[in-house]
């Protein structure tokens, strides 16, 4: 957890694979690359099994190039499509029940607390919407009212999809998949009202067909997470085959479904906004100059 | 035998927005050289495609056409293209990368 673990272990160096070779010699660790460099630095995601076209590949991919500090991070997954990428990556990676994301990611950012001090450790969660809204319920929301420290994002494909396609929470009203043939019955959850009411510094929305975004809220987040309390992200991350979205028309479905029902919305809290703009320079959040003092009338 | 993506070089220098890089779904598949183009005169690199990495979902041609509005990036059986970039023929720079292009097919 540092930048010693990006490095060769002496007398190795010729014999690591090639990419690792780019990992440590070009990588984006200890320098800040940005997604508008994409294509000229080796990335910390390497190859895996997620199916062709997945918007949920496409967000994983600009995650890890947000993250700030990519050699102080540890991701923590669970079961779901996401954890086949999200593991084959040079950030460490904890894995473990389904649905007990959360309840791991407070002991381990605590327990890095203790161990570290001050010194920034970012812990963040991804995890599918049936992984957060529904089997991980009740960790994630627990999780958000002891405003434990770290980030939660949920990859929402509105489906189980690594499974076959059962409805989740998350699924929309009348939306019918394999295996909720009569279509749901039920509301999409409202998780972001609900990471409000449990206390969230930091919640928003994002869809991956915009790039500089996700890279902007994700850096957001985990700075908030840092110190002040739980940040929440979730994203639209389609499923192309349980949602059966030609692969060339993803980005396209990703808009439409951006128009519909997931616009861009971001709650930042009074004291995280004031962390944001003292810390880290954010000027959007710095306090508005005072409007000048209205002239005192003259009376004379 | 299986489609990739083929980004022509003249038509993407012509514009090199950088766009496909960031909507690519695959880590390092789609790159870029600023070089590529640079002997036929243009005065920006352009991207291109590792082909062993890429996975045939043409979300980069419809990111081309319809958000570049360039049309630089056609789906190619990996058996027509005559030469193409690999991982292992790819060196990383500062601000960009350099690619020998090889026959694909073995
Ligand atoms: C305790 C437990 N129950 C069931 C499963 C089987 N299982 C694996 S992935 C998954 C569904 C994942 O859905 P979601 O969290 O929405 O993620 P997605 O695959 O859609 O990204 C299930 C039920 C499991 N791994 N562990
Ligand atoms: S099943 Fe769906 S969510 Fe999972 S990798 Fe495939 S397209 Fe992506
Ligand atoms: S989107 Fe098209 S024009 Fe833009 S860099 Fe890619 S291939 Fe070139
Ligand atoms: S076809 Fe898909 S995987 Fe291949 S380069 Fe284009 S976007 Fe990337």
């Amino acid at each position: 957890m540092s930048l010693d673990y990006v490095k060769f272990t002496n007398g190795f160096e010729k014999f690591m694979p090639k990419e690792y070779r780019d990992m440590v010699e070009h990588g984006p660790f200890g320098k800040k690359v940005s997604v508008s460099q994409m294509g000229s630095f080796k990335e910390i995601l390497e190859e895996h099994p997620m199916c062709a076209g997945c918007a949920m590949t496409l967000f994983i991919r600009l995650a890890m190039i947000a993250v700030p500090n990519p050699e102080d991070t540890i991701m923590v997954g669970t079961a779901g499509c996401g954890r086949l990428a999200i593991s084959q990556a040079a950030i460490p990676f904890v894995y473990g029940n389904y649905g007990d994301q959360n309840g791991v990611a407070s002991g381990l950012s605590r327990g890095l607390r203790l161990r570290f001090g001050d010194k920034p450790k970012d812990v963040v969660v991804m995890a599918g919407d049936g992984g957060t809204a529904d089997i991980g319920f009740q960790q994630v929301l627990h999780s958000w009212f002891r405003k434990e420290r770290f980030t939660t994002i949920m990859l929402d494909n509105e489906v189980y999809g690594n499974t076959g396609g059962q409805e989740s929470g998350m699924t929309s009203r009348g939306a019918v998949l394999k295996m909720a043939p009569l279509g749901k019955k039920f509301e999409k959850m409202d998780m972001l009202q609900m990471a409000k009411v449990a206390g969230c510094a930091y919640v928003a929305t994002v869809v991956p067909n915009n790039p500089r975004r996700v890279e902007s809220v994700i850096k957001k987040a985990v700075l908030i997470a840092r110190e002040v309390g739980s940040a929440y992200i979730q994203a639209y991350t389609s499923c192309n085959i349980e949602y059966a979205i030609p692969t060339d028309k993803v980005m396209e479905d990703a808009k439409n479904v951006e128009n519909d029902r997931y616009q861009f919305t971001e709650y930042v809290s009074e004291e995280a906004k004031q962390y944001l703009a003292e810390r880290y320079g954010y000027k959007e959040f710095l306090p508005k100059p005072a409007a000048p003092a209205a002239a005192i009338p003259n009376k004379a | 035998m299986y489609l990739v993506a083929d980004i022509n070089v003249e038509i993407c220098a012509a514009k090199s927005c950088k766009l496909c890089t960031q909507y690519c779904p695959e880590a390092n598949t789609i790159q870029y050289s600023e070089e590529m183009g640079k002997d036929k005169g243009f005065k920006y690199g352009s991207a291109y495609v590792a082909v062993d990495r890429c996975k045939g979902c043409a979300q980069c041609v419809w990111v081309c056409d319809n958000m570049a509005k360039n049309n630089a990036i056609k789906m190619i059986m990996i058996d027509q293209l005559p030469l193409a970039a690999i991982t292992d023929n790819i060196t990383y720079g500062d601000k960009s990368t350099t690619a020998v292009l090889v026959s694909p097919s073995v």
